[in-house]
């Protein structure tokens, strides 16, 4: 009776351990798609996050290309045209000026920004056109403030 | 000379209640080694006499704000005498010293609760839970008493009464200024909104709870209890830190879509994306116990998401509190982000040393039988959970890892996240539908066909009312039409179950349905929560994918258009009001031609004392109905004139979002009432643990 109830158990376990198999590969092929999908995607949509200095240096070559700038803002330079929604503001530093061009509603903070991070493309006429504006004011100022906008 | 001596009083509190976590730390585990009783008593008592301190610690600094000590800093910073007492009182947590404070004292409470609960009851693993609580407590009241920025010091930690230790403890709510200044500086005006009152307090809670669970799991690991009378224990802290982190969602969410004032409630921001990523891994949580309670399989895997919502809640309060991160919401920049870093790397290598350690007294009791099978459908719904929180992790620190490797900074935003969480959570949501309707172990074909075909009818009678009706977007008639089938399927359990008991029982509808429900709290309350999510679903599939907007530039009298919507611009009106300046734009809104209100978005203005702090900020003006939001933002106006230019957004189906959030509240308020089942379930699990272990 032995010999006959041998068999049967191990083919039981065998099943059991082809199961887990199943599980372990659709497991990792579901992470493997969400894995790929999160890196294919993160390459198309990246930004390149650049500073003033980064962004001369590289002024030819990124024309048209999503890009992140930040660098410390010229209060003295703000322009608002309230009839159009153009805010224009010159981005300084040390001896790079950047001229900025956002449309849209303007962040409450703009007015106390030391700093700001702007993200959109840089025309061919070698102005920056942000999409999307982030004031960063001074950390003394503890402005835990949601200072942003976007068109 | 008041407020000094408040200062020390609130400052010695936090220093002695370091001291007793720390030995209520040490001490718990020693009594529990040496079975010493009367050591174990002591670091209870250590621990209720932290809860105690703390407690004083922040009635003394809530004290000062409300009484304008300015001599403390935190006070001056936050608070000034304008501003109403609403935001003196929530300023506690408006600035990162504070903020901690407030952590230190939830955790203490929770932890004194805990305490008087399991008071005659786990007696195993309350002294290392204890242990644990001690320790992240420790950490908190460390930064606040004795943690110093190296960078002007030259050391890491230092006691104040040292050269130059006062001025340096970077984290302590009560640093005193060397003068009384007349008046403070005041919360940021964009903070002065109801949702800085009842976001942070929700936020913190859903933050603060997880440490809860954490700790009896680190407890289970540390005395090889690790059968499911820790998790059936947490149950209920583990489901109300889950609502609240939830209910930290939806308030961040409504005081972004009114305080902003860019028409949206989410942007992928860095500090929303913190709150979202313990709230997956929770979410995950919440369904893969239900396969440890029923099956005693996955094990390691509650293990290990229990420890990610944890580190999780830790990382978002680095990302907010540390400023490392470009974000919407930012926050100053503090030297405490190392010190996060490290008890993050802590807490994660003793976690990883003891699961590997214990991983002989991890083996499941059961194997998967089938890929078509109630646990599978689980199994699934956690990794894409999992999936959305890693990739969700991905967008959000790359930017830090890539500039730390190879020195190039690159970013991602809402794209991002749009496109790779969209087709995740688009799976999720199918999902919660079909979940239910597989059995457990094994599902037959008959029994699955039999399950979907209503719901499935459902769906594509759905996508075809949808086409019929002129919508063209592809993504909108998925999404709305897979909600309808998952409502389908939740509807069908409900009646299902409610004709059971009608035949069963002979009773009438209403008390079918009472007693459904309540004989069955966790799997019905489960069931509405999922209504809740897919009305949410619903609501944000609606504004993100119907949004309209148009801006003119209007003279009185004049008229803009969006929509079925008329809005008649009438003038700016100036007026003063308790704090600030208000300038509004009126505007008569006519819907179809029909007069229907009017809607006054508003740009206010905060004087201060110093004009530095003196501040515009813009009040939007939104009338909700069940079909739509019109949103209306005052981008610019010229007083001379009497001209404003006027932002005008059609947000579809939010306010769904919302209901959906009250639903969610309710089917989860549901789960956690008590219910004789789960006690019942929970004294078997003890029994049989006793068992095995003797």
């Amino acid at each position: 009776m032995s010999s006959i109830a041998a068999p049967v158990v191990e083919q039981k376990t065998s099943v059991k351990a082809g199961g887990k198999w199943k599980f372990l590969i659709g497991g990792l092929i579901i992470l493997g798609v969400i894995a790929y999908v999160t890196i294919t995607t993160f390459d198309s949509t990246a930004v390149y996050y650049l500073t003033l200095k980064e962004l001369n240096a590289q002024r030819g070559s990124v024309i048209n290309q999503p890009i992140r700038v930040n660098a410390p803002l010229d209060k003295s330079s703000i322009q608002f045209d309230d009839k159009s929604l153009t805010l224009k503001f010159n981005l300084v530093e040390g001896k790079f000026v950047q001229p900025v061009v956002y449309k849209g509603v303007v962040p409450d903070t703009m007015d106390k920004g030391e700093s700001v991070v702007a993200e959109g493309k840089l025309g061919a006429d070698g102005v920056f056109y942000a999409s999307t504006i982030l004031v960063k004011c001074p950390s003394k100022y503890e402005s835990e403030a949601p200072g942003s906008a976007s068109q | 000379m008041a407020d000094f001596a408040l200062a020390d009083l609130g400052y010695a509190s936090l220093l002695l209640s370091l001291i007793l976590a720390l030995y209520a730390a040490g001490a718990s585990i020693y009594a529990a080694r040496r079975n010493r009783l009367e050591v174990f008593a002591s670091a209870r008592n250590a621990m209720f006499a932290t809860a105690a301190l703390t407690t004083l610690a922040v009635g003394v600094l809530e004290w000062a704000l409300i009484t304008h000590q300015f001599r403390i800093e935190y006070v001056a910073l936050q608070t000034n005498r304008a501003q109403p007492l609403l935001y003196n009182v929530s300023a506690l947590w408006g600035g990162q010293e504070g903020s901690l404070l407030f952590w230190a004292w939830l955790l203490a409470i929770f932890t004194a609760v805990v305490l008087v609960q399991n008071r005659d009851k786990n007696q195993e693993l309350i002294p290392y839970v204890i242990t644990g609580l001690a320790v992240s407590q420790a950490f908190f009241l460390a930064l606040m008493t004795v943690v110093v920025d190296p960078a002007q010091t030259g050391f890491f930690i230092l006691l104040p009464f040292m050269p130059h230790g006062a001025e340096a403890l970077v984290g302590n709510p009560f640093r005193t200024l060397d003068f009384t200044p007349r008046d403070g500086n005041g919360l940021n005006p964009l903070l002065q909104n109801p949702g800085m009152f009842i976001h942070p307090i929700t936020q913190y809670l859903g933050y603060v709870g997880f440490t809860i669970p954490f700790a009896f799991a680190m407890a289970a690991l540390f005395t090889r209890r690790l059968s499911d009378v820790w998790i059936r224990t947490t149950r209920r802290w583990t489901l109300v830190s889950w609502l609240f982190l939830s209910l930290g969602l939806l308030f961040g969410m409504q005081w972004a879509y009114m305080e902003l004032g860019w028409g949206g409630y989410w942007g992928w921001d860095p500090v929303e994306n913190a709150s979202l990523m313990p709230w997956l891994t929770a979410t995950a949580y919440l369904h893969s116990v239900m396969i440890q309670e029923k099956r005693g399989m996955l094990k390691v895997w509650n293990l290990v998401l229990v420890m990610m919502t944890f580190c999780l809640s830790l990382l978002g309060t680095f990302i907010t509190r540390s400023g490392i991160i470009q974000s919407v919401h930012a926050f100053g920049v503090s030297s405490l982000g190392p010190w996060f870093l490290a008890f993050l790397a802590l807490t994660l290598l003793s976690f990883l040393y003891l699961l590997f350690d214990r991983i002989d007294d991890l083996r499941e009791e059961n194997e998967l039988d089938s890929l078509i099978s109630r646990e599978s459908s689980f199994l699934l719904n956690n990794l894409i959970l999992v999936g959305a929180a890693f990739a969700t992790l991905w967008g959000t620190i790359f930017p830090m890892v890539s500039e730390a490797f190879t020195g190039k900074k690159v970013t991602v935003g809402a794209p991002f996240f749009n496109q790779v969480n969209g087709p995740i959570f688009f799976a999720l949501i199918v999902l919660i539908g079909i979940c239910p309707l597989i059995g457990w172990r094994r599902a037959t074909a008959e029994n699955l066909i039999r399950n979907f075909l209503r719901p499935f009818v459902v769906l594509v009678v759905t996508a075809i009312l949808l086409v019929a009706t002129g919508m063209r977007d592809w993504y909108g008639v998925a999404a709305f039409s897979v909600c309808a089938f998952v409502l389908a399927t939740i509807a069908i359990e409900f009646y299902r179950g409610i004709l059971a008991r009608r035949r069963q029982y002979a009773e009438n509808w209403a008390a079918a349905t009472t007693n459904l429900v309540t004989q069955n709290r966790r799997r019905y309350g489960g069931y509405i929560v999922h209504i809740g999510v897919i009305l949410c679903v619903i609501g944000i599939a609606g504004s993100t994918l119907f949004q309209v907007e148009t801006q003119a530039n209007l003279k009185p009298g004049e008229t803009m258009q969006l929509k079925q919507y008329t809005l008649q611009y009438e003038g700016l009106q100036i007026y003063p009001t308790e704090n600030h300046e208000v300038i509004a734009a009126r505007m008569t809104v006519l819907e179809n031609g029909a007069r229907v209100g009017t809607l006054s978005p508003e740009k206010d203005f905060y004087s201060n004392p110093n004009p530095d702090m003196a501040q515009w900020t813009t009040e939007v003006a939104v009338r909700t109905t069940a079909l739509e939001d019109l949103y209306v933002i005052l981008a610019g106006f010229d007083n001379k004139a009497n001209t404003a230019t006027v932002k005008v957004i059609v947000n579809p189906l939010v306010v769904w979002l919302w209901i959906g959030f009250g639903v969610l509240l309710l089917g989860t308020l549901v789960a956690i009432l008590p219910d004789p089942r789960e006690a019942r379930a929970l004294a078997r699990s003890r029994v049989k643990e006793a068992m095995a272990k003797a």
